[in-house]
């Protein structure tokens, strides 16, 4: 059969399609770069929807910070390697801003990050810190603060999510507190799934039926929980006309995965992206990088054929063992697309404590790729591997983003400076 | 059904056997993001997820026997959305292939075997002299009654044409009239086309019936009778499974194609770019609201998001950019409409409506009058699912409005119109 080659040709390519490399074509977009984007689906379907800064400074200790900028300062002190200690705040703050100002133009509203970490609920009925919240959250993370009463309806069906279970671990600290079950409209049998019900309140006549069902166990509440279902598409006009048919406010917490504000975002990048001019070869991985002399040629392939595409730059944002950007063998951990250098434990016995919930955290978490301060690959001496090669993300070494809460702060503010300094090297090429 | 059993399928040794190097069933996070995104799921009480979970437990008897095969169309939308690029679907193709043939849904065993009755390879059966009868029948009537097409051409067996056309049955056997927008678009842009009397239908339920060899057969004909007409591309119609296994056949057998393999879709947007085809929405003076259905089988299975780029623009030209409402999702994520993988020939009517439910609520949630779709059974599922579950759109080939927006349509050609639409320009 003949077939057609299929070479793009680009200033910027961005290899990986999680937060980091959404952000990074943010980014690109932003300052008229024009950038490819590549990667297979990513974890990003699994976020809640939080944009953590950082909860903590120092895994082994108790302290949750409410001033992320303060326990940003004391991490630089007590971890001078940390990504956090290559940026400025200014940077972070700029990535930040621009990020969620960005998806808020895009139909998904953010809130505009502040000084201060907000405690957040999550779907097992605790609370963490984090620093800015979708729009159809920002009601629960108030109504907390204000410990107002509040119904907190579940599903028939719907597992992964139980009010019960929420209001039980909560009731200490928000005693008026109440869990309700209902019926999702048509969906009276088997097991539901949070993505089709946010789907299904696209549809006007669906929100009428379920204001209907919810309006029936609501009391005397002045707010009202759901798990994060409210629309997927429009979830700030689903939001808006759900609370006007209840009469009362209400507001999402995220599920387990799949969930929602995951599905959200990936799909509006990938309808957003291509609208704004990027090459996005989504669903696919690049399998070969070759660094030549004139340009950098990335090889994949999807469902029609091989694809080509010769790049100026790389950015680098294969995050961590999930998505592939790190392999674990038994001789040691390795970058698998380009070879990169690995910082690392000397031995894998090494690689985690005795016990898993070992509060000071586990040496693996902390592996990964070394950079120099323009955030460019490094080899075992600290050479720069590539002047035209960067890298983002959590891949970066020496950060523990679970433990630290800071999973989208080291996304962006390194995203931000890479492709800054990707930038950089643009214009004076 | 017969008193036939299905014999046990070892579903984790086949995997291992099917997939790349490197690639693994155990690599399954167990995430659920394909049963979330699947319309099939629930269906028989399985779902994606369950499916693998099943399988990497040794279930085989069960998996072996479930009807749920048939209620999954093969969409392969939970390996698009899966992290770890696991692909259930050819699972599934398995399984179909595994279940006796007189226990697979009759429908589709049937409609495969009039598929290899005939040299036209026409799942209606129509044999080659009635197709070359009724096109040339057709033509004649056009000729006579509208005078601007008195030179139109509809060749058939005409060596060396540029296109190597092929025609989905159903307008032959039912709607011929439905043929004539078509060839009036090939006569105002001038292409150098031909219809074959071997080889010139464009369904192939073989595939969905899991019967491989049968598969490869009907594709057999189809390129051997485009070779030797020596056509430089073979263009598929307005139909989606017609495409794929045309197209993932010559690829997995190995099959020599001396020609192109290419969807009309991308014609019409070329031609439009190219001036050769002036459409315009200046005909939509009531603002009529149009979407798109992504027909799976040329949008995610083959040519991923380009070709639904290509619907886009036509549609947009064709009805104005304000009025034209994108379903969510879309293109390479879009949900199946469950008309697929031979669902509407399979006599499950209740599954696949609960199947369609969610085309049915994306369609609802754009509040467009009409859907747009260059596929069959895309068409034939959402007319169903409308009138099942009381929605008042319309579904429309693009053909119909392209002649529709030239001024072209005649008066026959105007099936799927709804009332608004059917005088305008007559």
């Amino acid at each position: 059969m003949i077939e057609d080659k299929r070479v793009f040709t680009t200033e910027l390519a961005v290899i990986g399609s999680g937060l980091t490399g959404m952000a990074a074509s943010i980014y690109a977009i932003n300052r008229g770069i024009s950038t490819s984007l590549a990667g297979n689906t990513g974890a990003i379907a699994y976020t809640t929807g939080y944009l953590d800064l950082l909860g903590k400074a120092d895994p082994s200790s108790c302290t949750i910070f409410a001033d992320p900028w303060q326990a940003i300062a004391s991490l630089r002190e007590n971890q001078p390697h940390h990504p956090f200690a290559r940026v400025t705040d200014e940077e972070i703050r700029l990535g930040f801003e621009e990020f969620t100002a960005f998806i808020t133009s895009c139909g998904i509203k953010y809130s505009s990050p502040q000084e201060h970490n907000v405690m957040a609920l999550t779907p097992a009925g605790t609370s963490k810190p984090t620093f800015s919240v979708p729009a159809t959250m920002q009601a629960g993370v108030e109504a907390f603060a204000a410990k107002k009463h509040c119904t907190i309806v579940d599903f028939r069906g719907l597992r992964g999510f139980s009010a019960r279970q929420f209001v039980a671990n909560l009731q200490s600290e928000w005693p008026r507190l109440e869990a309700a079950r209902v019926t999702f409209p048509n969906m009276e049998h088997g097991e539901i799934y949070a993505e089709v019900m946010a789907r299904a309140l696209e549809v006007p006549a669906n929100r009428e039926a379920l204001a209907q069902e919810i309006k029936a166990v609501a009391g005397e509440s002045e707010v009202i929980g759901v798990p994060a279902v409210l629309g997927m598409h429009n979830p700030d006009e689903v939001m808006a006309d759900l609370a006007r048919l209840i009469g009362l406010p209400i507001f999402e917490i995220p599920t387990m995965p799949p969930s929602v504000p995951g599905i959200r975002l990936r799909e509006m990048f990938e309808q957003v992206f291509p609208q704004k001019g990027l090459t996005l070869v989504p669903q696919q991985k690049v399998t070969a990088v070759d660094f030549k002399a004139e340009q950098i040629q990335l090889s994949l392939r999807d469902n029609f054929g091989p694809i080509t595409i010769l790049a100026k730059t790389v950015l680098l944002a294969t995050g961590r063992f999930l998505s592939g950007g790190l392999q674990a063998q038994h001789d040691g951990i390795s970058e698998p697309l380009l070879g990169l250098h690995v910082s690392q434990s000397d031995s894998r016995d090494d690689w985690y404590r005795q016990y898993y919930m070992d509060r000071a955290g586990h040496a693996i978490h902390l592996a990964g790729i070394e950079v120099d301060d323009q955030f460019r690959p490094v080899d075992a001496h600290g050479k720069i591997v590539d002047k035209r090669l960067f890298a983002a993300g959590v891949m970066l070494a020496h950060q523990d983003w679970i433990r630290g809460r800071c999973g989208a702060g080291v996304a962006l503010a390194t995203a931000y400076r890479a492709v800054n300094e990707a930038h950089k090297l643009l214009q004076t090429a | 059904m017969s008193d036939a059993t299905v014999p046990t399928i070892n579903f984790k040794e086949k995997a291992i056997e099917l997939l790349p190097e490197g690639a693994s069933f155990d690599a399954c996070l167990t995430c659920g993001l394909c049963s979330s995104g699947c319309p099939a799921s629930g269906i028989e009480n399985m779902d994606p997820r369950k499916f693998i979970r099943m399988a990497m437990l040794g279930m085989n008897e069960e998996l072996s026997s479930t009807p749920w095969v048939w209620t999954c169309t093969q969409c392969k939308r939970c390996q698009h959305v899966c992290p770890m690029n696991i692909d259930i679907s050819q699972l599934v193709f398995l399984a179909r292939g595994n279940w006796p043939k007189e226990k697979k849904p009759t429908g589709i065993v049937r409609s495969c075997e009039l598929t290899r009755s005939t040299d036209s390879t026409s799942a209606m059966g129509l044999p080659p002299d009635d197709f070359v009868f009724v096109v040339n029948d057709v033509l004649e009537e056009v000729r006579e009654q509208q005078p601007q097409f008195k030179d139109m051409v509809a060749p058939i067996d005409k060596k060396g044409a540029h296109f190597f056309v092929n025609q989905n049955s159903r307008e032959p056997m039912s709607e011929p009239d439905e043929m004539v927008p078509l060839w009036k678009i090939f006569h105002l842009v001038g292409a150098d086309w031909t219809y074959a009397s071997k080889g010139w239908a464009a369904e192939n339920f073989c595939m969905f019936s899991g019967d491989e060899e049968a598969w490869y057969e009907v594709i057999k004909t189809r390129l051997d009778a485009t070779n030797e007409l020596e056509c430089a591309v073979w263009l598929n119609t307005e139909c989606g499974h017609s495409y794929y296994t045309m197209w993932n056949a010559v690829n997995r057998f190995g099959m020599e194609a001396n020609f192109r393999v290419e969807s009309l879709i991308t014609y019409y947007a070329q031609w439009i770019r190219e001036g050769k085809l002036p459409v315009n929405s200046d005909w939509n003076t009531q603002n009529i609201k149009f979407t798109v259905q992504d027909p799976c089988q040329i949008v995610r299975k083959a040519y991923g998001d380009s070709i639904a780029d290509d619907l886009r623009f036509v549609a947009k030209k064709l009805v104005g950019e304000e009025n034209f409402i994108d379903m969510q999702p879309n293109r390479s994520a879009n949900y199946c409409c469950g008309g697929g993988g031979g669902f509407l020939q399979a006599g499950m009517t209740e599954h696949r409506r609960t199947y369609g439910k969610r085309k049915f609520d994306q369609i609802m949630a754009t509040q467009a009058e009409y859907v747009l779709t260059p596929c069959h059974n895309c068409h034939s599922q959402m007319e169903d699912i409308g009138h099942h579950y009381g929605g008042a759109y319309h579904v429309v080939h693009f053909w119909t409005l392209i002649c529709l927006s030239l001024g072209i349509l005649g008066e026959n050609e105007r099936t799927y119109l709804g009332p608004d639409l059917a005088k305008i320009g007559l």
